[in-house]
């Protein structure tokens, strides 16, 4: 910490006169790279909004309009009087907060055991985790919809719930794992002295340690369910369990394409993120970073 | 169980984190157990499957070795998924990590605003695959779309975005590289945050150009994150379906099928399991057959360089 506070204004320094001889054409360079990919980031995404707040008839307008002729929210009246996303919304409520608590319940103790104990066996395990995570999703939907199949439990969010807390269990064990090695294991060990057992130990002094690390690993967790649309369209087909990807292509199949009702669907299956980067962005970029740093 | 314990025991004196595998193994055993019923077994079964005739349609199994292979190896279709694959790795690898390293090194410096565009370059990553699919198709869209109608409005000639197997491929490519080229520069903003300076203000000092700087220090420096980066996009690339389930279902013509969508059409509009199994685990191989160039090739001429 000192050491890079000191460093800093050493650093400055030196900067500043070498891009004074860049003169500002250096500069105005990087402004216009920097400006130039957050359009390029933000464009597509606002007109999905523009297109969700005008009229059918003005979607389909000849040429195209770049700002909507009024704004209407009959679109947003539309996916749920018509189209019942209320349902698909519920179902991924369900399915992304029930995942996140399970995985985050099974996830610390076993990240805990990998970390601490020196299990036989904890490479092999650690190193199964790392291959999970390259297996193609599809690789893994074609079995469970036989599994799931063959036990009654296809289309029904348990199974949904299940597949979703498998296939992020060995993320979110190796992003607490690297959590976990990181705190001193003096406070453990003077916790245990005074006969705390191991559960305990887990819920009252780690767990609040590495708040963030678990903040991070649900937050990720509750994204990529969330934005699952492989899982869910396997092993979903009716309206019970479907939810708001799969409810995306329904638009497509079922009623043609209702280009601004779709739109309207999109951005409310956009705004859960958007909260999560504006006010979780510190964790999120803390887990993303570790977890492709330790990856 | 007693002879295993007492060493635990023993050791509770020396360490005193006294590591029991058997606690360890319980406090463990509700993930590995929801991983081994969920995740490796249904895998395995697929992988055996994957050697079996396996269709939904008739209740018989039987085994048939490496038949579902080469069948797959053998198909048309395959073959035109293996190509557009690698084309769709290829070119999305290169421009995002070209693009990103760019972005990166560029932006790198204290610039107004910079915070701010972190957050906003965080927003594709994390949006569902499944709407960048859906909105791209709209933009893409031939007679309605905005790309068309700015191309029309610059006096250049409209493209069938969707419709043409070529541009179709093009398309889905641009969806990928727009969601996925800024995850890539927040990883290389925070590789480039955390190289060594001192090299970089050595040369600055001695006056060298700001692309020699970049060339000779920063991108060699940059190296272990570049390798990080193509790793986690190889896995990736040869992982996606989302995008182009929203954006084409595979088509026009099988243009834009990647090996998922190939195995999830085999498996769910054909009922052929034992060849969509077989096709996901050759999806599978081909990300670790990348990876081991990856890893390997530059391990192999360091190998080289040593005993030379």
């Amino acid at each position: 910490m000192t050491a890079s506070a000191t460093a800093s204004p050493v650093r400055r320094r030196r900067g500043r006169p070498a891009m004074r001889d860049g003169i500002t054409a250096g500069l105005v360079i990087r402004y216009l790279v920097l400006i130039g990919t957050v359009l390029l980031t933000v464009f597509p995404l606002i007109w999905l909004v523009l297109t969700s707040l005008r009229s059918s008839a003005d979607i389909f307008a000849v040429p195209v309009r770049v700002l909507p002729e009024s704004v209407t929210f009959n679109q947003y009246v539309a996916v749920f009087s018509q189209y019942g996303l209320d349902n698909y919304l519920w179902n991924t409520v369900i399915v992304s907060v029930a995942t996140v608590v399970l995985v985050i319940l099974c996830a610390v103790p076993c990240a805990y055991a990998m970390a601490r104990f020196n299990l036989p066996g904890a490479k092999v395990v650690v190193s199964i985790l790392l291959i999970m995570r390259m297996i193609p999703v599809v690789a893994l939907a074609i079995p469970l919809f036989a599994v799931f199949a063959s036990i009654g439990l296809l289309d029904t969010l348990t199974a949904l719930v299940l597949a979703h807390t498998a296939s992020k269990l060995p993320v979110a064990i190796w992003l607490l794992m690297g959590f976990i090695q990181d705190l001193p294991k003096e406070i453990e060990e003077s916790a245990q002295m005074d006969g705390a057992s191991t559960l305990r130990i887990i819920v009252q002094i780690v767990s609040p340690l590495i708040a963030p690390g678990i903040g991070a690993t649900a937050v990720i967790t509750f994204l990529f369910t969330w934005n699952d649309l492989l899982l869910a369209l396997t092993l979903s087909s009716s309206e019970a369990a479907q939810t708001l990807p799969v409810g995306l292509t329904n638009f497509v199949s079922q009623f043609g394409i209702d280009w601004g009702a779709m739109s309207a669907a999109g951005v409310m299956m956009v705004i859960p993120t958007l909260i999560f980067v504006w006010f979780a962005q510190g964790l999120l970029v803390k887990g993303l970073v570790t977890g492709a740093v330790r990856g | 169980m007693t002879t295993a314990a007492r060493p635990a025991g023993r050791q509770r004196r020396g360490s005193s984190l006294a590591p029991s595998w058997q606690k360890g193994y319980l406090l463990a055993s509700p993930a590995l157990i929801a991983m081994i019923a969920i995740l490796i077994y249904p895998l395995g079964y697929s992988f055996v499957m994957s050697f079996y005739r396996w269709d939904l349609a008739s209740p018989s199994q039987y085994f048939v070795g490496l038949s579902n292979y080469r069948d797959t190896f053998n198909s048309l279709g395959f073959q035109q998924t293996l190509r557009v694959q690698l084309i769709f790795s290829f070119v999305t690898i290169a421009i995002e990590v070209v693009a990103g390293i760019g972005v990166a090194v560029l932006v790198n410096s204290k610039l107004r605003g910079l915070k701010l565009a972190r957050t906003l370059l965080l927003v594709p990553p994390m949006i569902a695959p499944a709407v960048v699919g859906l909105n791209f198709r709209w933009l893409f869209n031939g007679q309605y779309g905005l790309v068309n109608a700015i191309l029309r409005y610059l006096g250049l000639p409209e493209a069938p975005w969707l419709s043409d197997p070529n541009w179709a491929l093009a398309s889905v490519m641009i969806a990928d590289i727009w969601q996925n080229t800024p995850l890539l520069v927040l990883l290389f903003l925070a590789g480039l945050q955390s190289l060594p300076q001192e090299p970089i203000e050595a040369a600055q000092v001695d006056g060298a150009s700001p692309w020699g700087i970049f060339w000779h220090i920063t991108l060699p420096l940059l190296r272990p994150v570049i390798m990080i980066v193509l790793m986690l996009r190889i896995i990736d690339t040869f992982r996606t379906f989302d995008v182009i389930w929203l954006m084409t279902q595979g088509g026009p013509g099988g243009a834009t099928n990647l090996v998922t969508v190939n195995a999830y059409l085999l498996a769910f509009q054909s009922a052929s399991f034992g060849h969509a199994s077989a096709v996901s685990y050759i999806a599978l191989f081909l990300s670790l057959i990348f990876l081991a160039l990856l890893y390997g090739v530059p391990w192999m001429r360091r190998r080289l360089r040593r005993t030379s």
